[in-house]
């Protein structure tokens, strides 16, 4: 039954494309191309061979669709990895504490909603200065790294700060009536507790990591699937790989959150 | 069985016991000493305890300068109606609730927080969920009895299991467990720290007539193992539960700003035999006394109705 949904859902989706590409054609014109600025589905279908053709293709100037798709994958693995890193503990510290959480909340609440996109220009400047490196190392590529860690503490560290915070009184007075030690009252209530809660900040920080790191190789360059869009799509004229691109990052979004929601489904207790 | 002559309290030695103490200590000093080790050491006291809440409509008292000391040893039921601050009064001696007044001394020690001097059966259970109902216990004995090795305490844990009848339920979580099973877990768990002050909020009270009778032996096997050194105060709505047991019951008056109403002893000898006792005259008085003391403000609103 979910198969069926989910092909249904594909088909209509193919259905409002086809029809908004037709809606759009230019009918003037003779060159396939020309005549649909949004391509149609079938169109896409085309290309589809010579995008995957080589798709780990990873000489200088040709990298293969593959090979920047493992790009973007690693800058994100790396800022998100680095930034939970940080959040997952500073997020503990700050649910157990008021004290700390009234240090620490006014910092939260200024950065968190500065654009991601703001902090790869300051990233840019330090790692620049800092000298170069190749590939994934490269300035650019850390400075897009470094927006990646900056975006993906945020769900993370609130999450975790409401799951320590929240944990009943009932749950603390067990551990005090039986004279659990710190670490026992850690590894046995209070992480047990919040786990679901910090599960679902990594769910939320993966899910703004992925869409932001799209924009973010646009301005950086590189062998991201952004710079793809933007230098392979827009620039050579190519909307099919645009609407590629598109796919891709969707597809690859939609696992990274069907992971994450796995991965919440085994650490709540309740559902079990 | 072995048994003390201070093992056993009967009701209201206590007194008699104080008054000799003074009286020996004016005789002479050696009698006084052989009289302070057989005086029976008091356990828990409560003096002058009032216990306020912070409430959105004002402060709410629940319970007022509550006097009641009680002995090492002892069985002691708390009655009274829903609400009066039953609940409130035991949390003041666990430490869960720290008393807006007055003070409680247990062990010899001033109650600043919770400890496992202290087993508490929490009225709601208080189970943690993620954890089987034997890593419930066991994290328990782990913590409190540091002396075992890591058999040892198994087999503690399995012991106390068996003792209520969840051995076979032993790797279940709480959530599929039902409500008496949960007690009974949280009763293993308060008996397997083998705790001095057992400290029972309605222990029984979502136990069916027959496993509850099953339950009452295990807690008096259990206090008669340790020579019954070990105090129980147990919060119960059931007036038949607080006779077989207690040696003292506590009837509270309805709150707002609860007091103790009366303190009735229960002059029934040990070992109680459940089926007799009911024909027992002494019994019967306890009982209509009791049944009178927590009745007669419900026979006034009963007329107005
Ligand atoms: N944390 C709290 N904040 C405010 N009021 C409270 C709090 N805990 C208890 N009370 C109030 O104190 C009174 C006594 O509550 P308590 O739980 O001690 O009653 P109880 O005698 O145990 O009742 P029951 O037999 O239903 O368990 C009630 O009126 C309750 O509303
Ligand atoms: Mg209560």
């Amino acid at each position: 039954m979910p198969v069926l949904y989910f092909v249904g859902s594909i088909l209509l989706l193919l259905g409002i494309w086809t029809l908004i590409a037709w809606g759009n054609r230019n009918p003037e014109a003779t060159d396939l191309v020309e005549r649909y600025p949004l391509p149609t589905p079938l169109m896409t279908l085309d290309v589809l061979s010579e995008i995957f053709a080589n798709p780990f293709q990873n000489d200088p100037d040709v990298k293969g669709i593959g090979t920047k798709l493992i790009g973007s994958l690693m800058r994100v693995g790396i800022g998100f990895g680095l930034g939970s890193l940080i959040a997952i503990p500073l997020g503990l510290l700050l649910g157990s504490s008021k004290f700390m959480m009234s240090l620490i909340n006014p910092i939260v609440q200024i950065l968190r909603p500065v654009s991601p996109l703001a902090w790869y220009p300051l990233g840019l400047a330090v790692f620049s200065a800092a000298g170069g490196g190749d590939g994934l190392m490269n300035p650019s590529s850390k400075a897009a790294i470094f927006m990646i860690f900056i975006c993906s503490l945020w769900p993370t560290l609130i999450n975790t700060a409401f799951g320590v915070a929240s944990i009943p009184q009932d749950h603390k007075n067990v551990g005090k009536a039986f004279g659990f030690s710190v670490w026992k009252y850690i590894i046995r209530i209070l992480l047990p507790y919040s786990l679901p809660h910090i599960v679902t900040g990594l769910k939320l920080s993966i899910g703004v990591a992925w869409m932001v790191i799209v924009a973010g190789e646009m301005l950086s360059g590189g062998d991201g699937l952004g710079f793809f869009v933007w230098e392979e799509g827009f620039n050579a004229g190519k909307t099919t790989h645009i609407i590629v691109a598109i796919l891709i990052i969707g597809i690859v979004g939609f696992i990274l959150d069907k992971f994450f929601s796995s991965l919440q489904k085994a650490f709540s207790y309740d559902a079990k | 069985m072995m048994q003390n002559n201070y093992a056993t309290p009967q009701a209201g030695s206590s007194m008699d016991n104080s008054d000799k103490q003074v009286l020996a200590k004016m005789v002479d000093s050696a009698s006084a000493f052989h009289k302070v080790v057989a005086q029976p050491q008091t356990s828990v006291s409560i003096k002058d305890v009032t216990v306020s809440f912070k409430t959105p409509t004002g402060i709410y008292t629940a319970v007022k300068s509550i006097d009641l000391d009680i002995r090492k040893g002892e069985i002691v039921a708390l009655i009274g109606h829903s609400g009066c601050g039953k609940s409130t009064l035991m949390n003041t001696i666990s430490g869960m609730v720290k008393p807006s007044s007055g003070e409680v001394i247990a062990n010899g020690k001033r109650v600043t927080g919770p400890g496992p001097d202290r087993g508490i059966v929490f009225q709601n259970y208080s189970l943690l969920p993620w954890l089987s109902v034997y890593r419930n216990i066991y994290e328990a004995v782990d913590s409190v009895m540091k002396d075992m090795c890591s058999a040892e305490k198994k087999d503690h844990v399995e012991q106390n299991l068996k003792m209520v009848h969840l051995y076979e339920h032993k790797d279940k979580l709480p959530g599929q467990l039902s409500g008496g099973m949960k007690q009974r877990v949280a009763i293993a768990r308060a008996f397997a720290i083998n705790p001095s002050i057992l400290l029972l909020d309605e222990p029984f009270g979502a136990l069916d007539a027959l496993t509850k009778s099953n339950m009452h032996v295990e807690l008096l096997k259990l206090w008669n193992l340790d020579n019954r050194n070990k105090t129980i105060i147990m919060v119960t709505h059931d007036i038949e539960e607080a006779i077989f047991l207690a040696d003292r019951v506590v009837v509270m008056n309805n709150g707002p700003a609860a007091t103790i109403k009366e303190i009735v002893d229960v002059p029934l000898e040990r070992p109680r035999n459940k089926k007799e006792i009911v024909h027992d005259p002494l019994y019967m008085e306890t009982h209509d006394k009791l049944l009178s003391l927590l009745l007669d403000k419900f026979s006034i609103e009963d007329e107005v109705e």
